[in-house]
């Protein structure tokens, strides 16, 4: 969004001048509090992290810190954890994403159009997108539970299982409860964001579309997809590395188990770090995770980028 | 196809649609309330009803004793409840005082930060603003030990305020991102009054500016608080007695927890929501605003 005056240079430039908007050492100062705060406590964990992956550091010998070059993330590659929590993160995040993206699009089309309860709707939405993921973990483990849990319970009742199951206790229903789980809590940014797109697109555009004769699939392909397609991409950038970086959840509700059936990269570096203590190693994993984001990240931001430029 | 024949098909036609749209949106609505409905009914029950198989779903003789047990820790249920009993409350304050401190914190590091983003011309502009983005690009897991052994070095272990800094550096990015934009959309001209009226710059700054961005800062200041208030991965690591615990950690030791009543539990959850669902319905508007000029921006 552009301000008014950014669209006459010189009459900016003049005022410019007049309230003194080219004067760099305040605008540094200005800044020098926040980038002092990110430098301390981001910037320097950043840096020293990189640097302990390249040690041979266990805290359960503290006294040994060598540098060992790229070993660390070599035996990474070459060990069976990597590979299964790497293929465990692919499947999380793929299913995360995928239903949100759907299902966001889907409910965010529903509130776009009018019908009783709509603005109640608008509200409740709000609703998972408020619940601290750690209570949310919890929930979701209640309603879980072998012994006394509402799936349990409801299923039963309606007579679709017979006898209770644990859910959290099979691998694939682990996985599956656990992509639910995040994606009841993660839903709502999805849909808001989409909603606030759908919002944006002129009505004029659907009525020429019906004067044309365009079916319901063709308007949404033709007239609403090119619209919310840019914060499509939004939602599956935030939402991939959300689905990258999920611990919380994990924690509360799986474990990373049944055996390693939940445990993903962000939890394998975890066990890494603070259940073998293994600081060189558990830093190394944690690299590997950013470099998988910052790649999805990298990769994503061109689509977007590329789609800005080409629709001018 | 006449048009008599069209305006008779049209109210039913319309009926139908909103028929199920209707349906539609039921189902919606029972998709977002069943669990929260099932924490929020589990907290008002009694442990033989939270207990039973198959479930009661509604609280047979419906109870607030889980909530008034909060207030008298050392009360008769500290038997079956004794660490939710201590920690909640302590808890609760504790995870206000980091969110809220952050908050604030947020809001004056972002104005300052976001102002000269919006307003300035200078050498290194838009590197700033990819340093700021950048910090973001590493997983807080990442971070967590080098972080710990700062926050050790500072002596900080375990205080509140080793929380609010530790929260301020991942969610400043945004706030000075969000707050960029926000001020963008002033127009400049209301800043150029009142220095032409001989306001200085911290006048023009707290008499004009601010008042006139008051939305964005609530925004910021909202998700500021909302990201300090569910963390648990931070708060874990950087705490360990009810001095500095704030609710999530507290909550989290429930899932090992054998010995405390699941209707306590379920009360202390219920609790956890409540600072941020208030926030999120309060100001709903403002909310969405935010995020779709943080996050949506061309």
């Amino acid at each position: 969004m552009s301000t008014l005056s950014a669209s006459f240079p010189a009459a900016d430039k003049v005022r410019a001048n007049r309230v003194g908007y080219d004067r760099p050492v305040f605008a540094y100062l200005l800044n020098a509090p926040a980038l002092l705060a990110i430098f301390v406590l981001a910037g320097y964990p950043i840096v020293y992290s990189a640097w302990v992956s390249l040690h041979k550091f266990n805290l359960k010998r503290p006294n040994v810190f060598r540098f060992i070059g790229l070993d660390n993330y070599s035996e990474i590659l070459k060990s069976p954890e990597f590979w299964s929590a790497l293929w465990i993160t692919v499947q999380f995040t793929v299913m995360v994403v995928a239903l949100v993206a759907i299902l966001g699009v889907l409910v965010a089309l529903l509130l776009n159009q009018s019908f009783p309860g709509r603005g109640v709707l608008r509200t409740l939405i709000l609703l998972p997108w408020a619940i601290p993921p750690v209570v949310n973990g919890l929930m979701w483990q209640w309603i879980y539970d072998s012994k006394i849990g509402a799936l349990n319970g409801l299923l039963t009742t309606i007579g679709a299982i017979r006898e209770y199951r644990g859910w959290l206790s099979e691998p694939l229903s682990a996985l599956l409860a656990l992509v639910s789980a995040d994606v009841w809590n993660t839903l709502p940014l999805a849909v808001i964001l989409l909603l606030a797109a759908l919002q944006r697109i002129p009505v004029e555009l659907y009525e020429a579309a019906r004067m044309d004769g365009a079916g319901r699939l063709q308007t949404f392909r033709y007239v609403t997809f090119p619209w919310i397609a840019q914060v499509l991409l939004v939602v599956l950038i935030l939402q991939t590395l959300a689905a990258i970086r999920a611990f919380d959840i994990i924690y509360v509700l799986t474990g990373g188990g049944p055996g390693t059936a939940t445990t993903t990269l962000t939890w394998q570096t975890y066990l890494t770090t603070f259940d073998s203590l293994d600081f060189g190693r558990g830093n190394a994993y944690a690299y590997t995770v950013s470099l998988i984001t910052f790649g999805f990240a990298l990769v994503y931001f061109r689509i977007l980028y590329r789609r800005g430029n080409f629709e001018g | 196809m006449n048009a008599q024949a069209l305006d008779a098909r049209m109210p039913s036609g319309d009926t139908m649609r909103t028929a199920f749209l209707t349906l539609c949106g039921v189902v919606l609505a029972i998709y977002i309330l069943a669990p929260f409905c099932w924490l929020l009914l589990t907290s008002f029950m009694h442990e033989r009803d939270a207990l039973a198989v198959p479930p009661h779903w509604i609280p047979t003789d419906p109870t607030i004793a889980n909530y008034l047990s909060f207030l008298n820790p050392s009360g008769t249920r500290a038997i079956v409840g004794s660490r939710a009993l201590e920690e909640t409350m302590p808890g609760m304050v504790n995870s206000l005082v980091a969110a809220t401190g952050t908050a604030a914190l947020n809001l004056i590091l972002g104005t300052l930060a976001g102002y000269s983003l919006a307003r300035f011309r200078f050498r290194g502009h838009g590197s700033l603003l990819g340093i700021y983005l950048g910090s973001r690009m590493l997983p807080g897991i990442a971070l967590i030990v080098p972080l710990y052994l700062t926050i050790k070095t500072l002596g900080l272990l375990d205080h509140l305020s080793a929380l609010v800094v530790t929260y301020l550096s991942f969610t400043l990015p945004f706030t000075i991102w969000l707050l960029k934009n926000y001020f963008q959309t002033i127009p400049r001209s209301l800043e150029e009054a009142a220095f032409m009226d001989g306001c200085s710059w911290l006048q023009m700054l707290t008499k004009v500016l601010l008042p006139a961005a008051v939305p964005g800062l609530i925004a910021a200041g909202m998700f500021a608080f909302m990201t300090s208030w569910n963390d648990y991965l931070f708060a874990v690591i950087l705490t360990s007695t009810t001095a500095s615990k704030t609710l999530p950690v507290v909550v989290a030791g429930f899932v090992t927890d054998v010995t405390t009543e699941r209707t306590l539990m379920a009360t202390s959850g219920v609790l956890a929501v409540v600072p941020p669902l208030v926030l999120a319905f309060l100001f709903q508007r403002l909310i969405v605003q935010g995020l779709t000029s943080g996050a949506v921006k061309d």
